[in-house]
């Protein structure tokens, strides 16, 4: 017994012995946080840290983000809910084909909230991108030319943000160093900040623009990070806006504040225009690297569609892009949301965004004229179609690029878009169930009676306006599965888009000669090759050019604003049908509905018509809403939370 | 030939683990050594009989001498024999429920000992942390249930599911009651306590999936009596005790049943085609204006299957769910031991399917091994062992809820589709939209199948040495290893749906395949979790006269490893399992450790058995927080007064008919929590600078590379939050102990609650936001009671108890909060306010006809009430202005949360060789919304759930002229989701007319039992046998019946999985 408790004694006087003390048992290293200072000292952890502020980059639309707003269990209001490729369906430019989005045309317009940033996420971003750029300088370690390209990005993303800022709300405080309160004091006054004048935010990108453009690599295939054409693009493009706040701000003198926080005076939209067409023309003339139209595949709408998917160093088109991996960790969902529901890779997931009548009409004839889809004949009778395409026929090559249309070609199948039989009396047989067999008049033998695709009024995931979106859509086997996803990168900044900055550019200065032969070369590649003549190019033009080159690319907003039409487009009175077939090609013909143009089949044995195709201009049954674009929507409102924790910050115009 | 080999092989997995992992042998080795370890030495010897008031003779009653401490137990017959030595003054005679006797040692002699029940349980053993207590010696809100009353239950999977009304102050809601789903149980509404089990911390899952069968004890802490666990008690504590074996009793136990679950309640829905159509059409009038239903096709379907194979009906909800699932249990124990040796060794396995089908299923075997050894004089050693593998297995479900989409199919698929292409069983029917929905698919052969399994063990070693020379003084040691492995497989097929072509005259049938899925899903998780506890303990307890004195010192150190990763992958084929590298597209990974230390006193001082004092002390850290900030201090102290022990007392109520015994007791201590309900309350190495590695995947160059995060301003000011509790009780016992009964009041406050201070003011450019302090408070207060009463009349044996508790909260200071305005303040501000509030309009009625809408003067729905039809709901303009917006919003509910109140009571009979229990179990004080499925009609574009036939409609359905019938809902709109004002209103969409205020009792457990005669069971060698048959669930009286929902349930769409009804048949045998 004895032995058992002086063992016992033994073992437990060790056991005490070799304990840790207190402190080294409660210390447990970190094994997934890295100290700054070891991060600034690893070219391969820098670009880890520079990663993230990539990733974080401010889109007003991208390929990411969920189908609708209840689809995240937040608050449908905050703009933590990523709008991503949710904003192509708005402005009547499609129609959001599931129940939860029915909102976005039953509304009357939008809140004043709409579009705004989240004021502290942006600003945590701007610190983050600040502290980045003072690690960096600080740093010793790194080699000269590493430190210099990792600023240059740093600076690119912080300009770049700060113009994707300046769209939505004007001037903001223009924060370009690290912040920091002072607890012990508390006093804030000293990080309290105004609003920059409007202008300043864009003087700011644009010089940025200057300072870091030769400290970026000149390197077409470099996309996914800055480059000197990147650089160069968004100059351009910023410069543009400027001008034209600067011009067509004049219209609507109530659309500005006394500070200038909000508006640019006329007399500097020159200078903007002409920064902007330099800009422009440094990529042009090949300096920044030899970008060029893709121009690869015969097939021009072919062709088109393929700028948005070729990421191989064939495209040499796209300059800056959002890029994704599948397999990797990370890819969208664009193409689970939005295939086509009969050839879809997932049962419950497809056809949300409808591209809407309004925009299918713009494109124009191949001879440069504007007409209507001719559904009806001059004596107003029925035009009875051999193939369902037929109707599109002579057109802008970039509608089939852009638009997926009745018996349109995917992965190789062919979507099966059609309303129902119409039959001799006139009368309509369908179902409410896509791709519903039913008997004929007169037979036993069941058959289809409406398309797989729809449209049926109200059926979510099918077509409501007869047309399936085809841009950005990724044909590759396994992209529209939920667990693998698609990996097609979103372009921030194209070619076509530079040639097309450059021509409004050079309009404005009055160089229409110019502004032709940059409009010309991206017409050509759509087909359109009777080139527009110097004399032809007007603000219409203008407008309308970059509503169907640039269409579901994030633009028509903030152009519609920049132009300061956006008030007349989308002026809250119902689209009739004059109104859509009227007017094609104006820059203010009215679109707050967004239409759909449904293909019928006829039934009528015996009949020469029967099999052919009509078409009807429908406004779909859930369209209740109408869209009223008010002075006060122009900026986005900026929240009472923002300016009460900061008296310096102004209210926004006309909310 | 693959698929042979892959077969077999989940065929192994088959092997009841209990039995490969208890090394039986070795075990009956380890027995016999022990035992041999009894010595022999004494001279006088003392016989005896011992029985019960009856004469009935006890068996297994303990007899021990005074001072050698020599122990016998009474045989079959209820006789001992014990030596005693000349030192010996008294027997001391023990027997579990009876009253402890002692008789004096007289010269020679036969003793016959009578014992008398002890219906008080003054002298019950109470575990308290760190050690345990009489009864009365109680200064603590200690509520405990014992083995006898969970035995009862035989319906939930988990420990926690047979708790419903069975303690006062716990509160209860099972929202699920899917096989192995646990419920949610709260002491005082305080949060996520803390479990303890024998001595060792634990979560709420292991102590969830211990076998209720191995449980003897749980012992709720629900005062200052937690406060000596410190840091992680502000919750309250739940300390349960496994069974030991008992000196002298060597017994084999059996406790089998087997039952049937079924759904207690679920939505119905339309099984006719005829019915669907017709609601269907006037649903899409009230919505579109128009419906593409002809009263021609809906004559059709009127005739049913006469006008073709298209106008069938097919009732989903009988095909899915109409078949009650089987469950059973067989617990088998051996316990006993002599006064060297304690051991009890249980295995137990559960069995569940799902009322879902037979392929939804949860299995859990679990072994306990507890073995005490006296070594030497005043030493004993013990290993008590714990394990469990726990495995659920379902078809692979698209989604993340794999029992959802079953439910859901009974609500989603309407009666005119079926689930098989023209009902041929080969050929899933492709029902489009639906197809995910349709039933039929989840079976392993078509969907792939779910896999998980816990694998759990824990090993206790535990040495206690009274050290000698000091009475009283001990020293014990426990170190606890335990480990869980969690492997998860996870195989979602593709498959493919049919559509079935019936034959021409040109063409013969066909089944064409044109749908179903193509996305194959495969995961694999797996989990590592290693805790260690090592406690040091040194007692000490004597009395001296009157004085007992009790001292207790504890350090201990506790650490935890989690590691974990997950990956998936899309198999290129359903027949391959495995996962290989260009499959896989995601692999998470992580390593988590935790630590902290506690230092542990607690005085404790009764006077004869009339005052008692009890005060303790914490010191815990915790690696939690920035060196500096990490120790905290946790006092606690209490006091009990047994009155009835008073000499004034006694000579004022001299009768114990009247009061026997009268306790009064108070207590206060202050505890902690770094962990409220599971998170950290700070991110662990928030007071570190850096880069957080892995915060997401970026593309350069076509490459992926893994980002980091600046972790924002270093945070070091924050510490647990402290609770401070105080508890005033009364305990007593009247009518000859007959009648007791406990109450409590108490009022816990926490400070220290993490907020932000809201007069420094800056500026949100500054990019980041200031750290959050401890700085706001807030209470949780209320009573609760219990009353029990044991008589007995004529032949008939009889308990009654039950018992209610009331908890509220309430949130009290905020730091400086601003407004903007009064309304800010009066519908944002928490200041003293209670917590958990609804808000949402006041629905003041129905419109009843278009004329009341048309000259109606408040702007209901936001288009000048355009939208609206009658039995449309009005909406109470609160403040006047003509529209419904926020401002009209009101509180109108408790929130979805645990009940404020609880209730539960129990009645037992004993009649002869039948007995009869009942228990029941209610709760009111939480709020449930009727939502999606359960607020509009033909949600997912699905079937009608029948509440909504009780609607405002047509009375000719496709004459939109005709007159309106009322009806208890708002008119039917075919799918509208929240785009109309019934639903939602200016993004509010909570109203009175949804909200439901739910009260419920419910019947528990009804049992009853036969046991054998001993006569009868004499002749086989049975000590006992016992039959029962058990009705678990059987009824309910809520107010949610209306809404065909479970009361407990949470989802707001109504079908959540609810709790089942069961009924079983058992035996109880003892060897």
């Amino acid at each position: 017994m004895k032995k058992i408790l002086s063992i016992t004694t033994l073992i437990v006087l060790l056991g005490i012995a070799g304990c840790k003390k207190d402190e080294d048992f409660l210390d447990i290293p970190p094994n997934a946080i890295i100290p700054s200072d070891v991060a600034f000292s690893d070219p391969a952890l820098v670009l880890s840290i520079l990663g993230d502020l990539y990733t974080r980059q401010l889109d007003f639309s991208n390929l990411k983000g969920r189908p609708n707003p209840e689809s995240n269990l937040g608050n449908p209001n905050s703009p933590d809910v990523e709008a991503g490729w949710r904003t192509f369906a708005d402005f009547s430019e499609s129609f959001p084909s599931e129940n939860g989005s029915s909102f976005l045309v039953q509304r009357t317009g939008w809140g004043y909230n709409e579009w705004r940033i989240d004021w502290q996420r942006s600003y945590a971003y701007v610190r983050e991108l600040n502290l980045f750029i003072q690690r960096d300088s600080a740093s010793t370690a790194l080699s000269a030319s590493d430190k210099l390209r990792f600023m240059a990005e740093a600076r690119f993303l912080r300009a770049n943000f700060y113009f994707d800022v300046v769209k939505r709300m004007g001037g903001v405080p223009l924060v370009t160093s690290t912040l920091q309160y002072d607890a012990a004091k508390g006093d804030a006054s000293g990080v309290q900040l105004p609003r920059s004048k409007e202008s300043d935010i864009y003087d700011f990108v644009i010089s940025e623009a200057e300072a870091i453009k030769n400290q970026l690599p000149n390197d077409v295939n470099e996309k996914s990070r800055a480059t000197k054409a990147a650089a160069l693009a968004m100059e351009a493009r910023a410069a543009l806006y400027a001008g034209s706040i600067a011009k067509y701000g004049a219209a609507t003198p109530l659309v500005a504040l006394p500070g200038g926080e909000i508006g640019i005076p006329v007399s500097m939209s020159a200078g903007y225009y002409t920064k902007a067409l330099a800009a422009a023309q440094e990529i042009i003339n090949g300096s920044a690297g030899a970008y060029q139209l893709y121009k690869v595949l015969p097939d021009l709408s072919d062709n088109f569609a393929a700028i948005f998917l070729d990421k191989s160093s064939v495209n040499q088109e796209s300059i800056f892009i959002e890029d994704f991996k599948a397999g990797a960790g990370k890819v969208q969902n664009y193409t689970v949301n939005n295939q086509p529901y009969s050839i879809s890779d997932e049962g419950g997931d497809a056809g949300r965004l409808d591209p809407s009548l309004n925009l299918v009409e713009q494109f124009e004839k191949l001879d440069n004229t504007f007409a209507p889809l001719p559904t009806k004949n001059a004596s107003g009778g029925l035009i009875y179609y051999d193939n369902q395409q037929d109707i599109f026929a002579n057109r802008d090559a970039r509608l089939a690029g852009t638009v997926l249309l009745p018996n349109g070609l995917f992965k190789g199948k062919r979507v099966d878009i059609w309303a129902g039989y119409q039959l001799a009396d006139g009368s309509i047989i369908s179902s409410d169930e896509a791709g519903n067999l039913k008997a004929l008049p007169g037979t036993t033998d069941k058959v289809q009676v409406v398309g797989k695709d729809g449209p049926i009024n109200g059926l979510e995931f099918r077509t409501q306006t007869g047309f399936y979106i085809r841009k950005w859509l990724d044909p590759t086997v396994g992209s529209g599965r939920r667990g693998r996803g698609s990996d097609v990168a979103f372009i921030r900044y194209r070619y076509a888009e530079v040639l097309l900055n450059a021509a409004e550019a050079a309009f404005e200065l009055g160089q229409k000669g110019i502004a032709a032969t940059y409009m010309n070369l991206v017409r050509a590649r759509a087909g359109l090759t009777t080139p527009l003549s110097a004399s032809d190019i007007n603000f219409d033009r203008i407008v309308h050019e970059r509503r169907v080159e640039l269409a579901f690319e994030g633009h028509i907003l903030f152009d519609y604003k920049r132009w300061r039409i956006a008030h007349l487009v989308w002026d809250g009175t119902p689209t009739t049908l004059p109104d859509l077939v009227a007017n094609i090609g104006k820059a203010t013909q009215r679109s707050t509905q967004p239409w759909g143009l449904w293909p019928y089949k006829i039934y009528n044995p015996g009949n020469s018509n029967n099999g052919k195709w009509i078409y009807k201009e429908v406004l779909p049954a859930l369209v209740t809403g109408v869209n009223k674009f008010q002075f006060g929507n122009y900026y986005s409102a900026i929240n009472d939370n923002i300016t009460s924790l900061n008296p310096k910050i102004v209210k926004q115009p006309n909310q | 030939m693959k698929m042979d080999l892959y077969k077999s092989s989940r065929k192994s997995k088959t092997i009841p683990v209990w039995q490969q992992l208890m090394p039986q042998k070795f075990l009956l080795l380890f027995f016999l050594l022990l035992s041999s370890l009894i010595g022999k030495s004494q001279t006088n010897t003392i016989t005896g009989n011992v029985a019960d008031s009856t004469g009935k003779p006890l068996q297994g009653v303990t007899v021990a001498t005074s001072n050698s401490k020599k122990a016998a137990v009474t045989n079959e017959n209820g006789s001992f024999i014990i030596k005693t030595t000349s030192a010996d003054r008294n027997l001391i005679f023990t027997y579990v429920g009876m009253k402890p006797f002692t008789q004096a040692i007289s010269a020679g002699g036969l003793y016959n000992i009578t014992l008398t029940p002890d219906i008080t349980g003054l002298n019950d053993v109470v575990v308290v942390g760190y050690g345990t207590r009489k009864r009365e010696a109680i200064t603590g809100s200690i509520a405990t249930v014992t083995s006898k009353d969970l035995d009862r239950v035989h319906a939930g999977s988990t420990v926690s599911t047979g708790l419903a009304g069975k303690l006062p102050g716990v509160t209860f809601r099972q929202p699920e009651g899917r096989p192995g789903a646990s419920a949610n149980i709260q002491i005082r509404n305080m949060g996520t306590p803390l479990y303890v089990i024998d001595g060792i911390q634990q979560d709420e899952g292991q102590f969830n999936n211990l076998a209720p069968n191995d449980v003897e004890s749980i012992s709720v802490l629900k005062d200052a009596s937690a406060a000596i666990y410190g840091v992680r008690a502000a919750n309250g504590v739940v300390v349960v005790t496994t069974k030991r074996g008992t000196t002298g009793r060597n017994s084999i136990n059996v406790d089998a049943y087997a039952g049937w679950q079924s759904f207690f309640r679920f939505p119905k829905v339309l099984t006719s085609s005829y019915d669907y159509v017709n609601y269907r059409a006037a649903a899409e009038i009230n919505r579109f204006g128009s419906t593409s239903f002809t009263q021609a096709e809906i004559d059709k379907y009127k005739q049913g299957e006469a006008a073709g194979p298209d106008y069938r009906s097919f009732d989903w909800r009988k095909y899915i769910l109409a078949k009650p699932a089987p469950q059973n249990s067989v617990n088998v124990n051996i316990s006993g031991g002599s006064d060297k040796v304690n051991y009890y060794v249980s295995a137990t396995n559960l069995f569940q399917n799902s009322n879902l089908g037979s392929e939804y299923k949860f299995n859990r075997s679990n072994i306990q091994s507890n073995v005490t050894a006296k070594l030497a004089t005043g030493l004993k050693v013990g290993m008590d062992i714990n394990g469990r593998v726990e495995t659920r297995e379902n078809p692979g479900v698209p989604g993340g809820d794999d029992y959802f989409l079953a439910r859901l199919a009974v609500l989603r698929n309407t009666p005119r589709e079926r689930p098989y292409a023209n009902d041929n069983p080969l050929y899933l029917n492709d029902l489009g939209a639906h197809l995910e929905s349709n039933y039929a698919f989840l079976h392993k052969d078509l969907s792939g199948v779910y896999h998980s399994d816990w694998r759990v063990l824990q090993t206790n070693f535990n040495a206690e040495w009274q050290i000698p020379g000091i009475k009283g003084l001990t020293v014990k040691g426990i170190y606890s290893y335990f480990i869980a492995d969690y492997l998860l497989n996870n195989q979602e097929f593709t498959y493919k749906a049919y559509t079935y072509f019936a034959p021409t005259a040109t063409k013969p049938e066909e089944y064409r395949a044109t749908g179903g899925s193509t996305n194959p899903w495969r995961e694999r998780e797996q989990i590592k979790q290693i805790n260690t506890t090592a406690q040091g303990q040194l007692n000490y307890n004597n009395t001296f006269g009157d004085h007992a004195i009790g001292a207790t010192f504890v350090a201990e150190r506790l650490q935890t490893n989690r590691k974990r990763n997950w990956l998936h992958g899309s198999p290129v084929s359903n027949n391959l399992p495995l996962i290989y590298f260009p499959i896989t597209d995601r692999y998470d990974d992580s390593d988590d450790k935790t630590s902290r230390i506690g230092y542990i006193a607690r005085l404790t001082y009764g006077y004869a058995n009339r005052y008692f004092l009890e005060a303790s002390a914490r010191r815990d850290a915790s690696y939690l927080f920035a060196p500096g900030f990490r120790v905290g201090y946790f006092p606690g102290v209490s006091a009990g007064w047994r009155i009835s022990e008073e000499p004034f007392f006694k000579s004022l109520v001299s009768s114990k008919r009247i009061l026997s015994d009268l306790k009064l007791r108070g207590s206060y201590g202050q505890l902690g929590d770094d962990n409220p309900n599971n998170n950290p309350i700070v991110a662990p190495y928030a007071f570190l600078q850096g880069y957080n590695y892995n915060q997401g995947t970026a593309i350069f160059a076509g490459n992926a590379i893994t980002i980091s995060r600046d972790k924002g301003i270093p945070i070091t000011n924050i510490t647990w939050l402290k609770s401070k509790i105080s508890d005033v009780g009364l305990d007593f016992s009247m009518l000859n102990g007959k009648l007791n009964g406990t109450m409590d009041y108490f009022y816990r406050k926490r400070t220290g609650l993490l907020g932000t201070k809201y007069d420094v003011v800056v500026p949100l450019e500054i990019g980041y936001t200031l750290p959050r302090e401890n700085i706001n408070s807030d209470a949780q207060f209320g009573e609760e009671m219990s009353l029990n009463y044991t008589s007995k009349i004529a032949e008939v044996k009889f308990n009654v108890g039950g018992n209610i508790s009331y908890t509220r909260s309430k949130t009290l200071d905020f730091y400086k909060p601003r407004f903007s305005n009064s309304w800010d303040q009066y519908r944002n501000s928490g200041v003293n306010r209670f917590s958990r509030i609804d808000w949402g309009y006041e629905v003041t009625g129905q419109f009843t006809s278009q004329e009341q809408i048309n000259g109606y003067n408040v702007n209901i729905d936001g288009r000048g009430n355009k939208t609206l039809l009658p039995g449309d709901l009005m909406y109470k303009d609160q403040n006047g202005d003509g529209v419904i917006d926020q401002y009209d919003q009101r509180p109108i509910g408790y929130g979805n949360g645990q009940p404020n109140i609880n209730f539960g009571f129990t009645i037992g009979l004993v009649y002869r060789n039948f007995d009869f229990n009942a228990d029941f179990s209610g709760a009111a004080g939480y709020t449930w919304f009727q939502n999606f499925e359960s607020r509009w009609a033909f949600q997912n574009n699905g079937n009608l759930n029948t509440i909504f036939t009780d609607s405002w409609h047509h009375t000719d359905i496709l004459d939109q002229n005709s007159p309106w019938v009322p009806g208890k809902y708002p008119a039917n709109r075919y799918n509208i989701g929240f785009g109309h004002s019934d639903y939602e209103v200016n993004g509010q969409r909570n109203s009175t007319f949804w909200a439901h205020n739910v009260k419920y009792i419910r019947a528990r457990t009804l049992q009853f039992g036969y046991t054998l005669p001993a006569s009868v069971l004499n002749r086989v060698k049975i000590q006992r046998a016992r039959i029962y048959v058990n009705a678990y669930n059987l009824f309910s009286i809520d107010n949610l019946k209306q809404f065909q929902t479970d009361p407990e349930i949470s989802d707001d769409n109504g079908i959540q999985f609810p709790q089942n009804r069961v009924m079983n048949f058992g035996i109880n045998l003892s060897l």
